[in-house]
């Protein structure tokens, strides 16, 4: 069996079912925006220079966004019954964390397609647009970490009966070091435009997506094992 | 081998042993581990107490030997709603690596009769049609043992029959069942369970199936 067609093939799945549905990513999206409008209105009008908060008026909503996303991603699996014709083909369980890691950064970059202009339109004044590239590298790598542990935790919880329970009390804790480097790498890029930094928040985002790999890696089994 | 949940044991020191091409139905009332050991068998449990060997392999820990050679269909059809009949068993080709999928699917999705349906999502078809969807599926990758968990649930008749002509076409098969007669008359041997444990184990060669009912009955009662 093919590690890597399955890979192919689970990604497909998932993508084929967000397209048909369209219940994740637009949700986050709409979620996302609506945050930023209130934000918006709640912290003035664009006359007040909003740029040294921007990376949490970025990192705010999208957080909440991934909890949402991350929350609804085992739910066609579990409303369908579909997780026991997955579990019992010969997939290897890290296979199919790594596809569902992959569709839910997938969802988080769509967002953040609208969300990053959205922060450069509503917040910041002064030069934005030439640091665009930087700011989704940030993403970029903040997402992978975020989709990793994201699938860990959304897995644990299908089989918890307190699941909608689970995101809230577990996820986002374990989140906040990935918010935090991600805050301060959009800050540091937006604000002072202070690349040393930006590079260091860069590099702990990578290490903290490498941690949370091992430790996907090393309980996934077990994760899916009665 | 032994289940168990807490202090709860739904499986309580059952022991089976199944050759190639045989059929084993399991019999008994609600809760009596039916579901229990074929999840069991399906690298879906693992067991609190004993061994299970399949193939040759220990369970679970190689697992991942097994799985290609295992067919399991339950109450459900294990299918998504929200995918086509085709992109369904696409996506399970992909999984179990079957080659030449195309042919494969169209082969298996024209004997269930959803030919036609190929390219509608599942959500729009009938419980027996999908049902018999999850049938396509459970042979698509041509398993050499067969789990079914009261397969006929929600299955129509063309589906039945079509599912009678697999189990009775030579391939290893353990069937969890209520219905008594049916499995007197598909399996070679009996286990009856109730409260997790085995009550009547027996082959049906020769079998009186008014006395085997009587004696279920009074196992049951």
């Amino acid at each position: 069996m093919s590690a890597l067609r399955q890979f192919r093939a689970l990604v497909l799945k998932d993508l084929r079912l967000e397209l048909r549905t369209r219940d994740t990513a637009i949700a986050m999206t709409l979620f996302v925006v609506i945050a930023m409008v209130i934000l918006q209105f709640g912290f003035g009008t664009r006359e007040t220079d909003l740029t040294r908060f921007a990376g949490g008026l970025l990192w705010v909503p999208l957080t909440f966004a991934a909890v949402l996303g991350v929350g609804r991603s085992y739910v066609a699996e579990r409303e369908q019954r579909v997780l026991d014709g997955l579990l019992v083909a010969p997939v290897s369980r890290f296979v199919m964390l790594m596809a569902r890691a992959v569709a839910i950064v997938g969802y988080l970059l769509a967002v953040q397609i609208v969300a990053v202009p959205l922060l450069g339109i509503f917040f910041v004044k002064g030069p934005y647009w030439g640091d665009l590239g930087w700011l989704f590298l940030a993403c970029l790598v903040a997402d992978i970490a975020i989709g990793v542990l994201g699938t860990l935790v959304a897995a644990m919880a299908v089989f918890t009966r307190a699941r909608e329970l689970v995101m809230p009390v577990i996820f986002l804790p374990l989140l906040v070091p990935v918010v935090i480097a991600a805050a301060g790498a959009t800050h540091a890029v937006v604000g002072p435009n202070d690349m040393a930094q930006y590079r260091n928040y860069v590099l702990f985002l990578v290490g903290i997506a490498v941690t949370f790999g091992l430790v996907a890696y090393a309980t996934f089994d077990a994760v899916f094992d009665d | 081998m032994v289940k168990a949940y807490g202090a709860r044991r739904a499986l309580d020191g059952v022991d089976i042993d199944l050759r190639e091409g045989e059929t084993l139905a399991i019999v008994g009332p609600n809760g009596a581990g039916k579901t229990t050991l074929l999840r069991m068998l399906a690298t879906l449990h693992r067991p609190t107490e004993g061994t299970l060997q399949m193939f040759g392999h220990d369970l679970p820990d190689q697992a991942q030997s097994v799985r290609p050679l295992l067919g399991y269909l339950g109450h459900d059809p294990l299918v998504y709603l929200d995918l086509t009949a085709l992109q369904n068993l696409e996506l399970f080709a992909d999984l179990y690596g079957v080659p030449d999928p195309r042919e494969r699917i169209e082969d298996l999705l024209d004997q269930v009769g959803l030919l036609p349906r190929a390219f509608e999502p599942v959500r729009t078809f009938s419980r027996g049609m999908a049902q018999r969807l999850g049938i396509a599926r459970l042979l698509l990758h041509r398993p050499v043992l067969l789990l079914l968990d009261e397969p006929t649930s929600g299955l129509d008749a063309p589906g039945a029959a079509l599912l009678d002509r697999v189990v009775a076409g030579g391939i290893s098969v353990v069937l969890v069942t209520h219905d008594v007669e049916r499995a007197v008359q598909v399996a070679d041997h009996l286990l009856v369970l109730r409260g997790g444990r085995v009550r009547i184990a027996c082959g049906t060669s020769g079998l009186d199936p008014a006395a085997f009912r009587a004696e279920y009955e009074r196992e049951i009662a």
